[in-house]
């Protein structure tokens, strides 16, 4: 009663088809180059200039740019910032991510296209949207300022649109591979006897946890780098509604510039670390895309 | 334990699947659910299991309606088409998994339960393979470990969709075998979906030919293949040369040819079907002795296995026949590539027809 096990050969037909693949050694060269001098020139000099710019005027100015009482303030509100709606939207992109691939609604096209919104949408009109709706002069203005509750010009805004943006990362990340992965091990799960919150645990999550933390990252660090749609309802109130990112611009805007690059190669050293991050789960995602066929 | 199917209907949008299903398996029956793909049959499987829910009609389990218990209550195991492993645990893992979520009080220990996956892999033949993942497993691995991952939680009704739909030729054979002698020794009430009907006829101990949402015939292999009820069942069921003609006087007429119907219930008839086996024609050359039968060219010769199979074009450009012949067989006549031949069916089952055949849309 043995069973034969088919070991699948790699057919000659692949080596062909690689070398019919390859382009003359000039074509490569040449568009290799081009990549290289793009990225030099757009992305790899303006950051060093980031880093030598915030060190030009030595170790202890740097230090005492990040150090002053307005820089630390506009650090510790983008961190809370981030500390808010990150998690919000890893809930909400997960129910949606949750809702699209696993079940068949009318109406789900029209979500989807929802989510899409923020990418398609300015950041500066995303911001205005808050202000029209909870502004002085906005529909629920005149009702809040009688309850004595602040929205624009103050934190809660700020924090709403930061959620606004960066709303889409993570459901955007998970739809796809949810729908890869199918509904089959949720079904076996449950007719072995799982619950419904076991099979999420055991076997939803695990399964798409490097998509969830990729759509994390990349929210997270959307999150604390979005300067257009927080300007709008921010109100730049030093020490108390700037976040990083409008705390550099006004440095700027003084001819600070040491302190302003100095601030900025926070974000310059965030955008690293996501980067770093992101190849790392790319490469763990692949992984789990891979079908169990 | 028994399972009886009370007028299951479904429907998907304007799609009717099932149009009033009944029937029943008797306890430690091995059942097989057989059609063409879209009849209903592995919607059928997934209603038994309350993975999908009927619009109207009952699934009885044991004698106690189990319509609307939930799938996890109803202590059945499912063999997915796709195996649907846990793609991040190890085969140990899956195997435990039914075991491990359950509630507190009826848990078993640690180490019951390495026990009982040290138990199960050995009864898949697969001992040595508990600490690897899913995607390191052939296609006949994993179907063995899904198998032995569905009899953990030691269901009451085994139900597999498409068992070895995914496999080649060689390992499917085996498992079949493999799944045949397992029921044996275990006897648990089984159901298995295919579309292929070799598999169920060596498999199955009844078998239920679905189509287009209905039952066309239930019974066993044999009966279902030697008496075929509805011209459906008998195309469906091995290959199969179609005739039309009629019939007169308990003679065919087809074409030009008379051919006598033995102990036929159809004395006379307009138009009928006449189905014939390939294996169940004889064919003679045309030597004008008067034999008589459907006259036909040999167009092609293929010597497969222990057989020989001829294709042959009728005389009167009706169509193609195919004949299969044994290779002793094929060696006393002596027929040779473009001869005019003479085919004498030695069994012939007819249709009387009414009026068109409902099309079939299935291609053997």
């Amino acid at each position: 009663m043995s069973v034969a096990v088919a070991i699948p050969q790699s057919s000659p037909g692949q080596v062909h088809s690689r070398l019919a693949n390859r382009e003359p050694a000039w074509v490569r060269w040449t568009l290799i180059s081009l990549a290289l001098v793009f990225l030099t020139g757009f992305l790899v000099l303006p950051l060093a200039v980031v880093f030598s710019q915030a060190f030009s005027k030595g170790w202890s100015v740097y230090a005492s740019a990040l150090v002053e009482s307005n820089a630390l303030a506009a650090i510790r509100l983008t961190l809370l910032v981030a500390a808010i709606s990150v998690p919000l939207n890893l809930v909400f992109g997960l129910s949606a991510a949750w809702a699209i691939a696993k079940f068949d609604f009318s109406g789900k096209s029209l979500l989807i296209t929802l989510i899409d919104l923020p990418f398609s949408v300015s950041p500066v009109v995303s911001g205005l949207i808050y202000v029209l709706m909870f502004g002085l002069q906005g529909w629920f203005g005149g009702w809040l300022a009688d309850h004595d509750i602040k929205i624009i010009f103050a934190v809660p805004g700020i924090v709403m649109a930061t959620i606004f943006v960066t709303f889409p990362f993570v459901a955007r990340e998970l739809i796809p591979l949810m729908q890869a992965q199918g509904t089959d091990e949720e079904e076996a799960a449950i007719v072995l006897g799982a619950s419904g919150w076991q099979t999420f645990w055991r076997v939803t999550l695990p399964n798409i946890k490097w998509g969830l933390l990729y759509g994390v990252i990349l929210s997270n660090a959307r999150a604390m780098g979005e300067f257009g749609a927080v300007s709008v309802v921010s109100g730049h109130i030093r020490g108390l509604t700037n976040t990083i990112p409008l705390h550099v611009e006004i440095l700027y805007n003084e001819y600070n510039s040491a302190a302003a690059f100095a601030v900025a190669s926070l974000l310059a050293l965030l955008a690293l670390v996501t980067l770093a991050l992101k190849s790392f789960l790319e490469w763990r995602l692949h992984a789990s895309i891979t079908p169990s066929k | 334990m028994s399972i009886q199917i009370r007028y299951i209907t479904k429907s998907f949008g304007n799609f009717q699947a099932l149009k009033g299903i009944n029937f029943d398996i008797a306890p430690g029956e091995l059942v097989a659910l057989l059609g063409p793909s879209g009849c209903g049959k592995t919607t059928l499987l997934r209603i038994i299991a309350g993975l999908e829910w009927p619009d109207s009609g009952q699934i009885i389990f044991h004698g106690v309606d189990a319509t609307s218990r939930h799938v996890r209550e109803r202590e059945v195991g499912f063999v997915f088409q796709h195996y649907a492993l846990f793609r991040h645990m190890t085969v140990f893992e899956n195997i435990a998994f039914g075991l491990r979520v359950r509630p507190k009080a009826t848990r078993p220990t640690e180490h019951e339960i390495k026990e009982k996956v040290l138990r199960l892999l050995k009864l898949v033949q697969l001992e040595w393979l508990s600490d690897r993942y899913p995607p390191q497993l052939s296609g006949g691995q994993r179907q063995r470990i899904a198998l032995a991952r569905a009899l953990a939680v030691e269901p009451k009704v085994l139900l597999l969709d498409e068992p070895f739909g995914a496999l080649d030729a060689k390992v499917r054979k085996d498992l079949r075998r493999w799944l045949r002698n397992l029921h044996d020794e275990l006897h648990v009430t089984s159901v298995f979906v295919t579309h292929d009907q070799e598999e169920a006829l060596e498999v199955a101990d009844r078998i239920v030919v679905m189509n287009a949402g209905q039952v066309e015939q239930i019974g066993a292999p044999d009966e279902v293949y030697e008496h075929p009820a509805t011209p459906f069942v008998y195309q469906f069921l091995g290959d199969v040369n179609l005739f039309h003609g009629r019939v007169d006087d308990g003679w065919a007429k087809i074409g030009e040819a008379d051919i006598r119907l033995p102990e036929q219930e159809v004395d006379q008839s307009d138009s009928a079907l006449f189905f014939v086996r390939p294996h169940e024609i004889e064919v003679n050359r045309s030597n004008g002795n008067g034999v008589k039968g459907i006259g036909a060219f040999v167009r092609d010769i293929r010597r497969y296995g222990a057989v020989v199979r001829l294709e042959l074009e009728r005389t009167d450009g009706d169509g193609f026949v195919e004949a299969v012949l044994s290779r002793e067989e094929f060696k006393a006549n002596t027929v040779r590539k473009g001869d005019e031949v003479i085919l004498q069916p030695k069994r012939i089952k007819v249709f009387p027809q009414a009026a068109e055949p409902a099309p079939i849309d299935y291609v053997i």
